[in-house]
């Protein structure tokens, strides 16, 4: 990604594990304008963060994962709306996106950034504490409740990807345009500011044996782009790679089985907000193009870009991708 | 590890823990007299079981709180929140003058919440029990009053008032109306805050001999405003800048600490000096970028405090030096730090028995301490705007007097009110002489 424009001010901010770049094409703003309203964008990310962080103990998902395994939680409807929207990208996406995969994600040391193979009684433990089949959500009461002790809500790029919308609207509100970039990963714009979009590349990952290519230039105008890849977090052990990203449905039988071989490397999804981009791009990187293609019959409005690695050899496969621009 | 040290480790649950008592406060005349309510205050009373709330389906018809908000700014809009993760609590009525305040609040609740613009119609309304106000603090008076005057249990925004007749019109009309009246003072609620206190309470730190607190921020505290806004709107959506309802620093930034050494040494300053300026941020605003403060008590202890918006290194903390030990307390956690003993030290001999005598490099009484003894003070798994707005319900239910009542909230709202004036006049102010000052309807 990289708007070329002289116009164009670059700002960035760490949140969320990662660094948010926002650009702003300020053209009609004063300088003091501009500062106010970038510091509201990051404020806004840091908000979102402090609820939904499960790194920080006073954010209300740490306390629905301390206390909801006791009783039913009451939780405010920000909160209650996201958990609601994750259940239902669960059963519409046949259980690829799950929110509830923490426990299984901290088993395998991903949740800490040091990946390692789980022992047997850990990961049947995990396992059992993990799944939204485990969660219940009562909207008459507004409540949270978990089936089994030990689950972990961990809602990760949804997260991010909520922030990205939440952290874009105020540059909607004030008619500026603009982009905010979580990680490279989520991808959001508000207006045009080259009248056509924000160029975007997709990229395949950097391997080996082959070098990052190019394979899609699209153009980002109020549209959101998230992806998923197997390139942010692995463990390479006993000549197996396996993902920081697991398959809910499975969660896997034995180590070396129940996670991903890298067949898929990589997931893109373009969506109306980068919330449903990033949780696509999840679910879609699970379920891989010929699954993934019957589960966007259910979402008409959005598009999706795999790429795979076959014998060594880079190629994509696009579910209504648009046409790369020039 | 010393005995002092471990008595430092409390459990996570802290937060469902009976808060300790209230121990003697200072032999200060009238500091001792105004402080007498907060003595008694209400530090005995039950801290809320945060950790038990549960489901809302056991809660009687009788028990759900109906509250209505008057300002729903980005503050109002936090609370209101936090208010939705109690159970029993409805929000069924916004005020603002700003209408598209109503619909941000509206956004928090996910309903369609009547709206007003006056708050007097709202607080006609049969619909609402209770009133958060988190109006300019330049208004609190106002609405405040109006509130408790209407029959509502009310929970006022920090700082309690703008000015000494502002802070004593509204501790009068709690005091005459008799109800409920808690000030948003959320970290008198924070369980890592609470734990603090009670070992200084303990001695576990010896006598604490000075306060130092900062609120360092590194930005312009200015919120975006619509395109093309009038001067008036700009001065609406940005009153913290402009002197007509601001508090400036002292009263954004300093309530709480200022509030929780008033709490720690059990008096308020006898006197006061202060300063700041306008000397960043020139961009049209009336109130101070940075101010500073330094407050005498009556036991001869000292607050220094520094809220600054050009740097944010030191962040928002305090630090309590006693002659035995130092606590540092920030908006998430505790650290405790021992003081190590040295020939001629003030050390109190009991802590240097528990520190026992270990030798080591030649120790310099110059340098900051970075040897052990330094451990984290449990008790942070909470956040403390939602302890303390649970606190509030609960005591609408029980009839408890709150943590943070309105003579904590007095002493807290006139401190920050006698470093504003001390500011303004550039001279040393005694609380004497403040209290009886013939202006104190002004800064």
């Amino acid at each position: 990604m990289n708007p070329v424009s002289t116009t164009v001010r670059l700002h960035r901010h760490l949140a969320m594990g990662t660094e948010f770049l926002l650009y702003l094409e300020p053209a009609e703003m004063s300088e003091t304008d501009e500062r106010t309203l970038v510091q509201a964008v990051f404020a806004e990310v840091d908000r979102v963060e402090s609820i939904f962080s499960r790194f920080r103990p006073a954010s209300e998902i740490s306390r629905l994962n301390r206390m909801a395994a006791q009783g039913p939680v009451v939780t405010d409807p920000e909160v209650f709306q996201m958990l609601s929207v994750a259940r239902s990208l669960w059963q519409l996406t046949g259980g690829a996106f799950d929110v509830a995969m923490g426990r299984l994600s901290r088993a395998w040391g991903f949740a800490q950034k040091s990946p390692h193979m789980p022992d047997k009684e850990e990961l049947v433990s995990a396992r059992a504490a993990s799944g939204m089949a485990q969660v219940v959500l009562d909207p008459e009461w507004r409540t949270v409740s978990f089936n089994t002790p030990g689950v972990e809500l961990d809602l990760g790029a949804f997260a991010k990807g909520y922030a990205v919308d939440c952290a874009l609207h105020l540059l909607t509100a004030q008619g500026v345009p603009g982009l905010i970039n979580a990680g490279n990963s989520s991808l959001a714009a508000s207006g045009e500011p080259f009248e056509s979009g924000w160029p975007i590349e997709v990229c395949s990952p950097q391997l080996p044996s082959v070098p990052a290519q190019t394979l899609s230039r699209v153009l980002l105008h109020t549209n959101s782009m998230g992806s998923s890849g197997i390139m942010e977090q692995k463990l390479e052990q006993g000549g197996q790679t396996f993902s920081h990203l697991f398959d809910p449905r499975t969660l896997g039988a034995e180590p070396g089985e129940q996670v991903r071989t890298a067949q898929v490397l990589q997931a893109s999804v373009l969506a109306p907000t980068a919330a449903l981009a990033d949780a696509l791009s999840t679910a879609l990187f699970v379920l891989g193009p010929v699954e993934g293609a019957a589960v966007l019959v259910s979402f008409p409005a959005m598009a999706a870009l795999w790429v795979l690695a076959e014998e060594g050899q880079i190629r994509s496969i696009e579910h209504n991708w648009p046409t790369s621009c020039a | 590890m010393t005995k002092s040290d471990r008595e430092l480790e409390v459990p996570a649950s802290a937060a469902t823990e009976i808060l300790p008592d209230q121990p003697e406060v200072s032999n200060s005349n009238l500091g001792r007299r105004e402080f007498l309510g907060l003595a008694a205050a209400g530090l005995g009373a039950a801290a809320l079981g945060l950790e038990a709330c549960k489901s809302p389906q056991s809660i009687s018809a009788n028990d759900w709180v109906n509250v209505g908000v008057i300002g729903v700014g980005s503050r109002a809009q936090h609370m209101m929140q936090m208010l939705l993760r109690v159970p029993g609590v409805r929000i069924t009525a916004l005020c603002d003058v700003h209408p598209p305040r109503l619909d941000e609040g509206r956004k928090v609740t996910r309903q369609a919440t009547p709206g007003y613009s006056d708050y007097r119609r709202m607080l006609e309304d049969k619909n609402v029990d209770a009133v958060m106000v988190s109006t300019p603090v330049g208004l609190h008076a106002e609405h405040v009053i109006a509130s408790l005057e209407a029959g509502r249990a009310v929970y006022g925004e920090k700082s309690m008032g703008r000015t000494l007749a502002d802070c004593n019109n509204i501790r009068a009309a709690a005091r005459r109306t008799g109800k409920l009246l808690q000030i948003g003072l959320q970290y008198h609620y924070a369980p890592w805050y609470t734990k603090a206190l009670e070992q200084i309470r303990k001695g576990n730190i010896g006598q604490v001999t000075q306060i130092n607190s900062y609120w360092h921020r590194n930005n312009n505290w200015r919120r975006p405003v619509p395109k093309g806004a009038s001067a008036e709107l700009e001065h609406l959506l940005n009153w913290r800048l402009y002197k007509e309802h601001s508090g400036g620093l002292f009263a954004e930034l300093g309530s709480h600490q200022i509030s929780f050494a008033n709490m720690i040494y059990g008096a308020m300053p006898e006197s006061v000096m202060a300063s700041g300026g306008i000397d960043f941020w020139k961009d049209g605003r009336e109130i101070e970028d940075n101010v500073h403060a330094i407050m005498r008590y009556p036991q001869g202890q000292t607050l220094a405090a520094s809220f600054i918006t050009t740097n944010r290194l030191e962040g928002a903390q305090e630090r309590i030096y006693g002659t035995g030990g130092s606590i540092e307390l920030t908006h998430t956690d505790a650290t405790y730090f021992a003081e190590p003993w040295f020939p001629g030290s003030a050390l109190p001999p009991e802590i240097q028995m528990q520190h026992k005598i270990v030798t080591g490099p030649t120790y310099s009484a110059e340098q900051p301490y970075h040897g052990s003894g330094k451990m984290p003070i449990k008790g942070s798994a909470s956040d403390a705007d939602l302890a303390c707005v649970a606190a509030w319900v609960d005591c609408i239910r029980t009839r408890k007097r709150p943590v943070a009542n309105e003579d904590i909230g007095w002493s807290q709202g006139v401190t920050v009110a006698m470093c504003n004036r001390a500011m303004k006049t550039g001279v040393k102010l005694t609380l004497n002489d403040f209290l009886n000052c013939s202006n104190p309807e002004e800064v």
